[in-house]
């Protein structure tokens, strides 16, 4: 791979401070007032702690909020003629998408680490195989919202809509009862939208599908089934969404 | 191998067409069975106004769209694996830029995709952006952002360089400046071809002028060729009519006559002629001769056929036959 294509890259990413703010310090700062600060923090949930609980959802937020970014900016940069640039290179198409995953993956890390240090700091407790698990889940299904901001930078084809894609996360990670559990019809609405499937799933190793709910009872338990097939078929579709945005402007040039 | 004079070009359209087809409507056709080959060591100029299909040219040329139909080559190979090979680059009209990074970070990017790039420091230098090497792009001006872009395509060291209306939007001193670095680089034997909509840059700068008009090649040849030969002189005179006309009409060389009362206005590619019978047989006072622009080249090449005088049709016809030769 191009390492020093990936260096300046990861610089520019790292040095736009107001990306990263919502990339790294808005999930960590959340984090301590909703995971630490509050009295249900110690409250056991499966296999650990409601404080690993609100960790894994808030790093997993950091982390879709910079595959996002990063998805879109792909996406834009290369419509508003930096694609065309490139086209006078020997760059492939290929060794381009493949060092801005590899952006991505680097750049999602920094809120994984982030908020998994401040949680073993701060009393986060569970067993091994949750923090792992969930460690990996995270960091793997935050790359199909990197789909997700590529078709929404295909779409828009403005880095105002960019922001606007990773400010919509914010309201997704509520219906997708990340951000607070949701229950009754809120909480079967919540099946069907984007970052359930993903946090449920980098839950599971955790709660093992206990669905946990606001009073202390659990709301219900999810078969492993459920937060897979929702996040493949979110995946599916931004991934053939992408795909579609891509034909058509290539058929426009 | 066999070896053929065709593979020495640095480029070669036979017989190319492009065709965008939108979503709704009819297809268009932006480049229309262009036949145009370019020697290497050649600087050539490529005129014409928005839409006659000269960016789309270069565009095929250096790989960035795929022509509908005909015969394609650059260096002897395909766009594409000239442009991997770093024998062509360009310095694109829209080329974007990454607003975010400095210059200096630019150009390493772009030199990091080369496997033998020029120096970074080289190419700075050469495009005279040494003092704003760490200045962001977005504070560049729209001039040294085109320096930039010609900094870039410098790094592959390319033997033919294609630039798609570099000046565009600069001012005359921007302009100037830009010219006078490129002048700098001509290094011995390196093709250049580039678009303009400046009639005083072709002029100044290239050996060659092909006008394009509706995706056809109306014109083609030296600067100077261009002036008289396609658009010739004016030659004006005091003559009455009685008859006079028609011996004028009957001249070679005469393109087109027009009169108003007694004052005859000639236009001709051959004007000494025109001249000589006006003053020695028909008795003409007042003879002017004057040079038509390039301007009046240009418009007379590339306007609408559609409003030109039948008699000029035939004319234009009969140029483009005579260029495609």
């Amino acid at each position: 791979m191009n390492l020093t294509y990936a260096a300046i890259e990861l610089r520019r990413v790292a040095r736009d401070y107001v990306s990263m703010f919502f990339v790294a310090v808005l999930p960590a700062f959340m984090y301590l007032i909703f995971g630490v600060s509050m009295d249900y923090g110690d409250q056991a949930v499966g296999n650990g702690n409601a404080a690993l609980y609100t960790m894994i959802a808030m790093a997993a937020f950091g982390a879709v909020t910079a595959t996002t970014g990063i998805g879109g900016m792909a996406a834009v940069e290369r419509m508003q003629g930096w694609g065309r640039q490139l086209g006078l290179t020997p760059m492939s198409d290929r060794e381009y998408v493949t060092i801005k995953a590899f952006v991505a993956f680097l750049i999602a890390l920094v809120p994984v680490a982030l908020i998994y240090l401040l949680g073993s700091v701060t009393g986060a407790e569970g067993s091994a195989a949750a923090w792992l698990l969930s460690g990996l889940v995270v960091i793997g299904g935050a790359a199909v919202f990197a789909l997700y901001g590529l078709a929404a930078g295909l779409l828009f084809r403005t880095e105002a809509a960019i922001g606007a894609a990773s400010g919509s996360l914010v309201i997704l990670a509520f219906l997708g009862s990340v951000f607070f559990p949701l229950s009754g019809g809120m909480l079967t609405l919540a099946k069907f939208t984007p970052l359930y499937g993903y946090v449920a799933l980098a839950r599971y190793p955790l709660t093992e599908g206990e669905i946990v709910s606001t009073t202390g009872a659990a709301a219900g338990t999810d078969p492993l089934w459920i937060p897979l097939a929702n996040l493949l078929a979110w995946g599916t579709v931004f991934g053939a969404g992408a795909v579609l945005l891509v034909r058509r402007g290539r058929g426009r040039q | 191998m066999v070896t053929t004079e065709q593979d020495t070009a640095a480029v070669e359209l036979r017989d190319v067409t492009k065709q965008f087809r939108p979503r709704s409507g009819q297809p268009v056709t932006a480049v229309d069975g262009l036949d145009l080959r370019i020697g290497r060591g050649e600087i050539v100029a490529v005129l014409g106004p928005n839409g006659a299909g000269k960016t789309t040219t270069l565009d095929m040329v250096l790989g960035l769209t795929d022509p509908t139909g005909g015969h394609l080559r650059v260096h002897g190979t395909g766009p594409r694996s000239a442009v991997a090979a770093g024998r062509v680059s360009a310095v694109l009209q829209t080329g974007g830029l990454l607003r975010d990074l400095s210059v200096r970070e630019t150009v390493r990017l772009v030199a990091s995709t080369f496997p033998q790039p020029a120096p970074v420091d080289d190419v700075l230098r050469q495009a005279g952006l040494q003092a704003l090497a760490s200045r962001r792009v977005s504070k560049c001006s729209g001039g040294e952002q085109q320096r930039l872009r010609f900094a870039l395509a410098l790094l592959p060291d390319p033997d033919l360089l294609v630039l798609d209306e570099p000046t565009a939007g600069m001012d005359v001193t921007a302009r100037r400046e830009f010219w006078d670095t490129m002048r700098k680089d001509a290094r011995n034997g390196r093709t250049v071809v580039f678009a303009t909509h400046y009639l005083d840059e072709a002029d100044a700068f290239a050996e060659r002028i092909v006008m394009m008009a509706h995706g056809h090649i109306v014109a083609d040849g030296t600067t100077s060729e261009i002036r008289n030969r396609v658009s010739g002189r004016r030659v004006a005179a005091d003559l009455p009519d009685c008859g006079a006309d028609d011996v004028l009409r009957r001249l070679p060389h005469v393109q087109h006559l027009r009169r108003e009362r007694d004052r005859v206005t000639i236009h001709t590619t051959d004007s000494d002629a025109v001249a000589r019978v006006l003053l020695s047989e028909l008795g003409a006072r007042d003879v002017e001769i004057t040079s038509r622009s390039l301007d009046d080249a240009f418009a007379a090449l590339t306007e609408d056929r559609h409003v030109r005088a039948p008699a000029d049709t035939d004319k234009a016809d009969q140029l483009i036959e005579e260029t495609a030769r």
